[in-house]
Parts: structure tokens; C-alpha cells; sequence
């Protein structure tokens, strides 16, 4: 009874109260901004992935043809690009896209998708440089600030409006004093400030809820309904930390105006403040490096490789026996001699992504051990992750591309070495890319541990309230 | 006419302290009050500010802890029994305070659902609030526009939607107008005459003389003297009253 009275009462005071109304609105429409945007960028991807995919069947079969014609007597289309070598066939005229289908919910969290590569041209030139473009040379917290979707809206935008909502839960009872009137009656300030919080949680759950499930409506995310669960529990557990805390912050009897302070503070702190200091100390401890340093690497790797390009075949056949079966190294073939000037760069430029990527491994070692302290990245990490743009499932991707890359050159070199002509049939059999796509049990793994400490931040936050609201008297 | 609570015949006192003390820290705002208010009877507490009259009611509502002693309410221990008091209890504050934003009509439903009367329909909260003096035109306006004395009538209407057994009030006529302050002694007498007991906290020694049945004098925390306003006409009153609150210049 009590609470269906406090809900009632709730909803005649939202009614009533003009600003809270607008704030509202304005909440929904940001939310349907941030859904559009995500709806825009997904369409886009999948226009480019499939442009990818009928690219890849496109040049194979252009190829095919090519050779044909060719095997009927006819001539290369141009004399510099013969599709009979195999560094052309192998090489980027003959290159297969390696694509990476946008995650079930990306619609709802962009996240890096815009900034690390979801697809790879990859050839028998497909070397770490290939792999180092784009933002991915970037600090891994520059990169989890994206476009404006739901997750930026949810992570960043939502605690603000809670705490809107909320901030005065009880001290405003307090100085209006309609508190001592409301405990003079049989009920407990726990009780009454429950119901109004739940009051707040269900509105403000219930409009993210409700635009995230009517964008995963929209892009066939319902496909998915374990990647919605997860996503619905993060936004209510987040959302319920939030509420928990100007909770707890409303009993310590000081002004709405104090409270408010103190609690636009914690956001700060929380949301925009320690993300901003982890970042900063992950390139202050683990600084990168230059990416002008792999670029003059391989411009030195290049150069040098040209010039002892026969010595260099003579290494590389010493180092791969098994490649050297009909090759003489005495009389290489010009393709022979770029392939050992190609490697000799690879080689270079893979001393310095090691480094690279050791260090960037020591970024995000930081960022994982310090993102406990902030429940923004906790829940930034899983609302990505459930939506499958997370940098793992990139990472996931990268490493499968790396394979395939290797397979497509152990194709392809023999060849390149032997200087073999390639036919017709050739293209019909090189190495086709299949993503293994991460199961949800993968993603369920990697949420367990951010989710139980979000979990655990919100059990802390509720008893801290609990026993705070426990202590609240009419008088006070 | 509105249903008030029948007169308790029973022994047991409306509301009672027994040696009931509260300390702030070094400060004794109360010291050992004993006091037992029948059914139908108006017991007003006087005293300048500070001496423990509004700690007394706090005590009753249990807003505050007792250091020592009990506040019973129908017999029943206000600090092990909280719910089952307050269901006995309405209270007035000297402001009424409501919900600016709602209108009078809005705010006595929800407090009289708090007080456990359940959802009572539109036109009896109506009849409520004219019955405690509200103009039943004003009864759908927001209370943002109301006066205070509206407001209290506001008040005594959740108090009268409860039936309640006792009544705190704290300084009601406090800032009222002669007219309202009037037309609020008149319905305490309406109440007293039902059965009611009530505590009221007052600084009008006219009022007190007038509604009440008994007066207690309270000073620096304690009651220092009770009289039965029956026997003693009001400037009696006053110099009694003067007589105990005339500040030697040290609390005892």
C-alpha cells in the first residue's frame, strides 16, 4: 500500500514539476540521436563489408578471366601487372578482403568500430605495418571515447540524469518539510526513499531499456538475446549505482545544494577524471613508440633490402631450406629478389611492432588493473563488449588476419621463389578467410570479473544508503 | 459530518512520559518529564523557546531517541513500537508543509494512504477538508497559492482523515490570524469532545487558557509546574507563567 501511494504521489510530482519534464525529454531525444548515429554507422558497415565481399569475388573472377584469355593466346591487360606472377596474383591485385561483420549490437555502441580496422586487404606484402595504421597506434582509453551512440549516452550522460533525479531525494523533503509530516506517519524513511528511487530507476531504466531494445529491433539484434540480457544488466546495474550513491549521499543530512556538489564531483571523478588519469599514466609509464620511428624503418629496411636484394635471397633461402627446391640463388628471378627484399623489411619492421605491441600490452595491462576504480569504464567495457565492437573482438579479429596472412604467403612464396606462372585455376584455390567469430561464452568470461565489481561497488553503495536511510528521523 | 474517533474510556492514558529525559551532547533538553493525557483532554505545554516543549513531541513521534526514560503512546513504548504509535498519532506541525506542486485535495490523499486510511475517494477528501475550515473551492488549487493558515488546515484535515487516538501539535496557531486561530481552537474542541487527547506546544497563554484542560509550564527542560485551566482565570495564567520562567540568569 505504502508504495503504491509514494509511486503515485512520484508520478504526481514529475507531472507537476515542468523543468524535470523537459530534462526528461531531452534525455529521450539525445538517446534517439545517439541511436540514429549508431543506426547510421552500422548501415554504412554493412555497405562496406558487403562492397568488400563482392570485391573479393569481383577481382578473383576478373583474374581468372584475365588468365584465361591470356592461356588462349591472348595478352596481359597491362604488361605491368601480369596475373601469371605470382607477386601479382599473390599481390594486391589479387588480394582478399578479411572482413569482420559488425558485432549484434553495434547499432547501440559504435564503440571503436569507427577507428580500428574491421577489414584487411590482405596479400603477400601484408606485413605489421599493415596491422599498425589507423588509431590503433593510440593510447587504448583515446580510443573508447567514440562517436555519440547509446553507450556514450548510457556511460557518460545517464549518471547525470540520475543524479538530476535524484540528488535530492530526500533532502529536498527535508527542507520543504513535508519529511517530518511523511514520518509522523507508520512508515520508515527507508521505505518512502526506496520507493521514490525505484520510482526514478524504473523511468530512467525503463527509456534506455526501451530505445535500446527498439534499435536492436530496428538491426536484428534481437538475433542475439544473451548480448541484450548483458546489456540490459549492465545499464540496470550502473544505473542502480548511480542511484545508490546520491542515496547514501542524501543521508548524510547535508543541503540539496551541498549534496548536488558533491555528487556532480563524484561524476567527475568518476566518469571524466580517472579514465583521463589512467589514460594519462598508461603513456606516461608505457610511452609508445613513434610511429615515425616504424615509418623511417621501413623506409631504411626498403632501401637497404634494395640494395642487397641478392644477398639477401641467399639468407632467406639459408634460413627457409625448404623453399629453396629449384631456386638458384647464383640467377634469381626478379621475383625472387623483391620477395627477399619484401621479407627483409617484414623482418625489420616486425623488430619494431614487437616493441610496439609490448609496450601497447603494458598500456592496456594498466588500464585493466585501474579500471576498477571507475564503474564508467567497468560498464563502458561491458556495454561494448556486448555489443561486439569491443578492442578484444578486434584483437580477436587482428590475430585470425595475421594467420590468414601467413597462409596466403606460404601460398604464394614457393611460387614467387620458383618463379612459377600461375593459370587459370589458381584463383579458384588460394586461401579463402573465415572468421571464427568469439562465442557468447567468451564474452560472458570477460564480463564476469568488470560486472562483479560493478556488482560489488553497487553492494557497497546500497548498504552504505541502507543504514544511512535506517538512520533518518522526522526531527532531523 | 466527518467520523472522529470514538472517546477512549479505557485506563491507559492517550499519551504518557515517564521520566522521559533527552541530552544534546552536554545539554539536558529534557529532564525526567512525567506526564499522562487522558482521552478528551487538551494538555497544553508553555514555555519560553528552549525549554523542552518541542523535544517532548519529537520525543512522542520518535524523531528523537530518549536518553532517558519512556514515551508511551496508548501504553504502547515509542521506541520499540514505532509504527504501531505513529498509526495512534497525528501531528501539526507549526508549518504545515505540503507538496508546493500539488494540489491541497492531492496532499491529504497521499498523507491520509501514509497514515494507513487507504485510497479515500475525491469527494469525501473534499468533505474532509471543508470539515477542518478549508473553502472546498480552494481544496483542487495547488497548495503554492495557499496562505499558511490554508496550509494548516491542510494539516488538520490529514489529522482528522487518520482517526487518530492523540494529537501533537506544535505551535499551531503560530503566525495565524485571530479568525484562524479561532476557527482552529474550535476544531481542537470538536476533537477533545471525541474522545482525542491532545499535547500542544504553545507560546499563547490565551489559546492555552482557552482550548486546553490542563496547562504544564516547562522550563530549561523541565515541567515545573501543571494547573488545570478550570481553576484559573487567564491572567492568573500569565503571572503563574512569568513566576516560573522569569530567568534567574543560570539553567538549574
Amino acid at each position: 500500500m505504502t508504495a503504491r501511494t509514494v509511486l503515485r504521489n512520484e508520478w504526481r510530482l514529475l507531472m507537476a514539476d515542468r523543468p524535470l519534464r523537459i530534462a526528461l525529454g531531452l534525455f529521450v531525444v539525445l538517446l534517439g540521436y545517439a541511436l540514429t548515429n549508431g543506426v547510421v554507422w552500422l548501415r554504412f558497415q554493412e555497405r562496406t563489408v558487403e562492397a568488400t565481399k563482392s570485391g573479393n569475388v569481383e577481382r578473383a573472377s576478373a583474374l581468372e578471366q584475365e588468365l584465361e584469355v591470356i592461356e588462349a593466346g591472348g595478352q596481359p591487360f597491362s604488361p605491368f601487372a601480369d596475373p601469371r606472377s605470382p607477386l601479382v596474383l599473390g599481390g594486391p591485385s589479387g588480394s582478399q578482403t578479411a572482413v569482420l561483420a559488425p558485432g549484434p549490437l553495434t547499432a547501440l555502441a559504435i564503440g571503436q568500430s569507427d577507428l580500428l580496422p574491421y577489414y584487411y586487404d590482405v596479400n603477400v606484402y601484408t606485413n605489421e605495418s599493415s596491422f599498425h595504421q589507423n588509431g590503433e597506434v593510440e593510447n587504448p582509453l583515446n580510443l573508447m571515447v567514440g562517436r555519440f551512440d547509446l553507450a556514450f549516452a548510457v556511460v557518460y550522460l545517464l549518471p547525470l540524469l540520475v543524479l538530476a533525479l535524484s540528488f535530492n531525494v530526500l533532502s529536498e523533503e527535508r527542507e520543504q518539510g513535508t519529511l517530518a509530516l511523511t514520518l509522523s506517519q507508520p512508515v520508515s524513511a527507508r521505505n518512502v526513499v526506496t520507493v521514490k528511487l525505484a520510482f526514478r530507476a524504473l523511468l530512467v531504466v525503463g527509456i534506455v531499456l526501451g530505445v535500446s531494445l527498439l534499435g536492436a529491433l530496428a538491426t536484428g539484434g534481437f538475433g542475439s538475446p544473451d548480448r541484450i540480457l548483458l546489456w540490459s544488466f549492465t545499464v540496470v546495474a550502473y544505473s542502480l549505482f548511480w542511484f545508490m550513491l546520491a542515496a547514501w549521499v542524501n543521508t548524510l543530512r547535508r543541503s540539496s545544494a551541498w549534496n548536488a556538489t558533491i555528487l556532480v564531483g563524484a561524476w567527475l571523478v568518476l566518469v571524466v577524471v580517472l579514465p583521463a588519469a589512467i589514460n594519462a599514466a598508461a603513456g606516461l609509464l608505457h610511452p609508445l613508440p613513434s610511429r615515425v620511428e616504424m615509418i623511417t624503418a621501413q623506409r631504411e629496411a626498403s632501401n637497404e633490402a634494395v640494395n642487397r636484394r641478392s644477398e639477401l635471397l641467399a639468407r632467406y633461402l639459408e634460413d627457409h631450406p625448404e623453399m629453396a627446391e629449384g631456386v638458384v640463388a647464383d640467377e634469381p628471378g626478379l621475383g625472387a629478389l623483391s620477395w627477399a627484399a619484401t621479407d627483409a623489411v617484414n623482418r625489420r619492421l616486425e623488430e619494431v611492432a614487437a616493441e610496439h605491441d609490448a609496450r601497447r600490452a603494458e598500456q592496456i595491462a594498466l588500464v585493466r588493473r585501474y579500471r576498477f576504480l571507475s564503474p564508467a569504464l567497468l560498464a563502458q567495457e561491458v556495454l561494448l563488449d556486448a555489443a561486439g565492437t569491443s578492442d578484444a573482438r578486434f584483437a580477436h579479429f587482428q590475430s585470425q588476419v595475421r594467420a590468414f596472412a601467413e597462409q596466403w604467403r606460404e601460398f604464394f612464396v614457393p611460387a614467387i621463389l620458383a618463379d612459377e606462372q600461375m593459370n587459370a585455376s589458381v584463383p579458384a584455390n588460394v586461401p579463402r578467410f573465415g572468421l571464427a567469430d568469439e562465442g557468447s561464452t567468451d564474452v560472458a568470461r570477460r564480463a564476469t570479473v568488470p560486472l562483479a565489481v560493478l556488482g560489488g561497488l553497487l553492494a557497497l553503495v546500497s548498504a552504505a544508503a541502507g543504514v544511512g536511510l535506517g538512520r533518518v528521523r522526522g526531527a532531523d | 459530518m466527518t467520523e472522529l474517533q470514538e472517546p477512549n474510556s479505557g485506563a491507559t492514558p492517550l499519551l504518557e512520559a515517564r521520566g522521559l529525559s533527552k541530552d544534546y551532547g552536554d545539554t539536558r533538553a529534557l529532564d525526567s518529564l512525567d506526564l499522562a493525557i487522558a482521552p478528551g483532554e487538551v494538555y497544553c505545554l508553555l514555555g519560553p523557546n528552549g525549554a523542552g516543549k518541542t523535544t517532548t513531541i519529537n520525543l512522542f513521534l520518535g524523531f528523537v531517541a530518549p536518553s532517558a526514560g519512556q514515551a508511551l503512546v496508548s501504553g504502547l513504548n515509542v521506541s520499540t513500537h514505532d509504527r504501531e504509535s505513529k498509526r495512534r498519532l497525528a501531528y501539526i506541525p507549526e508549518q504545515v508543509m505540503l507538496y508546493r506542486n500539488l494540489s491541497g485535495i492531492e496532499n491529504l490523499e497521499y498523507f491520509a494512504a501514509l497514515g494507513g486510511q487507504g485510497s479515500l475517494g475525491r469527494e469525501r477528501l473534499v468533505e474532509i477538508l471543508v470539515e477542518a475550515g478549508l473553502d472546498g473551492k480552494a481544496a483542487g488549487r495547488r497548495v503554492s497559492t495557499y496562505s499558511k493558515g490554508m496550509r494548516q488546515k491542510v494539516g488538520i484535515a490529514i489529522a482528522i482523515a487518520k482517526k487518530a487516538d492523540a494529537l501533537l501539535l506544535d505551535e499551531p496557531t503560530s503566525g495565524l490570524d485571530p479568525t484562524a486561530s479561532n476557527e482552529f481552537s474550535a476544531l481542537v474542541e470538536r476533537l477533545r469532545n471525541r474522545g482525542v487527547g491532545v499535547l500542544m506546544a504553545t507560546h499563547d497563554l490565551f489559546r492555552a487558557k482557552d482550548t486546553g484542560t490542563r496547562v504544564g509550564i516547562m522550563h530549561y527542560g523541565r515541567l515545573v509546574t501543571e494547573l488545570s485551566t478550570a481553576e484559573i482565570g487567564h491572567a492568573d495564567l500569565e503571572r503563574i507563567y512569568l513566576e516560573h520562567v522569569r530567568d534567574n540568569g543560570a539553567s538549574p
